[in-house]
């Protein structure tokens, strides 16, 4: 069972990863304003959700997506299909 | 999800090969449907999602065709297609064709948080062409709802065109002398410009491209990321094979920006022979691919790398050739070459088989007398230019001055080009394509300059992006280059363009820069400044601006004409509040 809060916690070690130390990371942080994700990274952090949930992000589910929150809560939305155990 | 007994479209088959000698498009793929070869469309992890073959391509297309007469629209009316790379775009752009309609390919969003400007630029582009039905990818009817302003026939996607009932009409294709579709090209959001390209510019230009420019031959196979709304995807990769019976197989562009490396495996695994990228897309697989990947690639096959869509830069193609060298990448595969959409794509494509050549000429003679002078001095006073090859047969390249004077060889001027591949203008915007053609429409201004050198192109910039300084010409991509070559600066990160100034005109960069420590960012920017003086003899204001915030034209480049526009504007704004204030 994939719940929203191991999904942040991914979302977590990835940025805790690129942030300079001591950045506060919280889960509604914008990505590209707040913690300045260039293309590039944002592909890298999409491409690390969808490797460790098995799933396939199609990037028009992200227009509306700022946050780790909202990220996390994207990708709950793309498991429910195939996993209905989700919460 | 990916079907077990699904595999993909052959590459040889029976079928006699003809390079694109059709009247238009729909005799085009009337022909490539009596094959076998046809289209595959994978996942980002190189998996086979959906396969059709020319003839059931055909075939579906055809019922398009009549249901979309169904939904009561009239000859040449535009459909607005909001392009993701997969079936169902084929299916409705083909159906146009066979329908007598208008396909409008439009771009799909991208990127974080891009709702509200995506939408606004969508609504821009369904009021320029006109547009009497829009077709999207499920996921994104609601964007195409949200954009709509005018009455439509139609929102919705093609399956749920495939439920509407099918009438029993008489179809009559698009004929040679009618419009085949508009390309949407660079241009502000605010002002999109759509091209009009008749069948008979679409089919010259792709003989073209596929005769001379490709010398496609039986065995070639295409693979291709790039997309379908863009010039070198459409025309490139979805109607020059079709045109020349090839099999593609399609990657979609932002799974290649996910997982670049997955391109090369695509090639390796289908045995590609042709693909093309913008310099951005060698790039960014030089960094990323990993010692591991080295064992599983065989990029032996691959016959044509085409570049174009951007200035190229020599170097970073030569660290690409040096990298994959071991997984056979022949560095001769390479093949520059130029285009821009109101030629419908290709201009000229340098020779095959010979890789990059590379003009070096004197940097003084070219800023202070637009001459290129070889030049063998030190690199601090070369610039170097690649060879884009001659014009395409049929088609004319004459270099001009501002007055419209044609200059001899070597010379640096304007581009401008004459041929049966040019558009018929930008669609109902009189005042815009006065701009660009020739009274008589027989020749275009390409808004590029560049000089020819036995007969070959050679581009050195865009005219309206030219930064004269104290009578120099400075060329922006020269600033631009040294500001990328700083540690954390990527290309596409850094714009100079030139703004008025109270003595005389002051150069701005602008660079997108990711340090947050504000003494870090001082630092960096007095550097860089000083960097720029050293190099080019020229005190700048470098801008230091948040990631994404640099405006780019629908290709991805950077729009340098908008930056500047928009700073200006900041500027105004600035002053005006600070006299209110005061």
């Amino acid at each position: 069972m994939t719940s929203q809060e191991k999904i942040l916690e991914n979302i977590f070690a990835y940025l805790n990863r690129l942030a300079p130390p001591g950045t506060p990371i919280h889960p509604d942080i914008d990505l590209i304003q707040e913690l300045g994700l260039d293309s590039i990274k944002v592909m890298d952090l999409l491409m690390e959700m969808e490797d460790e949930f098995d799933i396939s992000i199609p990037l028009n589910v992200l227009t509306d997506v700022r946050t780790p929150a909202q990220l996390a809560h994207t990708v709950i939305a793309l498991l429910e299909p195939a996993d209905g155990l989700v919460r | 999800m990916a079907e077990l007994y699904m595999s993909a479209t052959l590459t040889q088959h029976v079928l006699p090969q003809r390079l694109a000698d059709f009247s238009t498009l729909s005799e085009a793929l009337d022909y490539a449907a009596e094959g076998e070869t046809g289209l595959n469309f994978y996942d980002g992890r190189c998996r086979l999602t959906a396969v059709v073959q020319y003839g059931v391509l055909r075939r579906e297309a055809l019922k398009v065709a009549k249901r979309l007469h169904g939904l009561g629209l009239q000859r040449g009316d535009r459909i607005a297609l909001i392009a993701d790379t997969d079936l169902s775009f084929m299916e409705i752009f083909y159906g146009c064709q066979y329908g007598g309609f208008v396909p409008v390919p439009l771009p799909i969003p991208s990127g974080l948080g891009s709702h509200d400007i995506y939408v606004k630029k969508l609504k821009g582009l369904l009021k320029s062409c006109e547009a009497s039905a829009v077709f999207a990818p499920a996921e994104l009817v609601k964007f195409a709802e949200e954009a709509v302003e005018q009455p439509m026939r139609f929102i919705g996607t093609a399956k749920e065109l495939s439920l509407r009932p099918m009438p029993s009409v008489e179809l009559a294709p698009s004929r040679s002398d009618e419009v085949a579709y508009l390309q949407y090209t660079s241009g502000s959001t605010r002002f999109p410009r759509g091209v009009v390209v008749t069948q008979r510019a679409v089919m010259a230009n792709l003989q073209g491209i596929t005769r001379d420019g490709l010398g496609v031959q039986p065995g070639d196979r295409c693979v291709s990321w790039l997309p379908f709304y863009h010039d070198m995807g459409l025309v490139g990769f979805v109607l020059g094979p079709m045109a020349s019976q090839l099999s593609v197989d399609y990657m979609r562009t932002q799974d290649f920006a996910m997982r670049p490396r997955q391109w090369l495996s695509l090639i390796s695994q289908n045995r590609g022979t042709i693909s093309f990228a913008p310099p951005f897309g060698y790039d960014i697989c030089t960094r990323r691919v990993r010692e591991s990947d080295m064992e599983r690639f065989d990029l032996s096959s691959w016959r044509v790398a085409g570049i174009g869509a951007e200035p190229i830069r020599a170097e970073v193609l030569s660290r690409f050739a040096a990298q994959f060298e071991r997984t056979g990448f022949d560095c001769k595969a390479f093949l520059p070459c130029y285009g821009l959409a109101e030629s419908t794509l290709g201009v000229s494509f340098a020779c095959r088989d010979t890789g990059i050549q590379t003009d070096r000429i004197n940097r003084r003679e070219l800023e202070h007398h637009s001459q290129a002078i070889p030049f063998d001095g030190p690199d601090g006073n070369a610039s170097t230019f690649v060879n884009c090859g001659a014009a395409l047969p049929g088609h004319t390249l004459e270099i001009r001055d501002d007055s419209g004077q044609a200059l001899p060889e070597r010379a640096i001027g304007r581009i401008t080009l004459k041929g049966p591949s040019l558009m018929s203008g930008y669609f109902r915007d009189e005042e815009s394509t006065q701009a660009v053609m020739s009274p008589k429409g027989d020749w275009l201004d390409t808004g590029d300059l560049g000089y020819l050198s036995k007969g070959e192109l050679y581009i050195t910039g865009r005219r309206k992006d030219l930064i004269i300084v104290r009578g120099r010409n400075i060329w922006p991509q020269d600033i631009e280059y040294l500001a990328e070559c700083q540690p954390d600066i990527r290309p596409g990160d850094v714009i100079a363009f030139l703004i008025p100034g109270e003595d005389e005109p002051q150069v701005v960069v602008q660079v997108q820069c990711r340090i947050m420590d504000p003494e870090q960012r001082e630092h960096f920017a007095q550097s860089l400044t000083k960097l720029i003086n050293s190099e080019f003899g020229l005190t700048c204001r470098v801008e230091l601006v948040p990631p994404h915030s640099l405006p780019r034209t629908s290709s991805g480049k950077p729009s340098r004409a908008e930056a500047r526009k928009r700073f200006i504007q900041q500027i105004e704004a600035d002053c005006s509040l600070s006299l209110a204030a005061g």
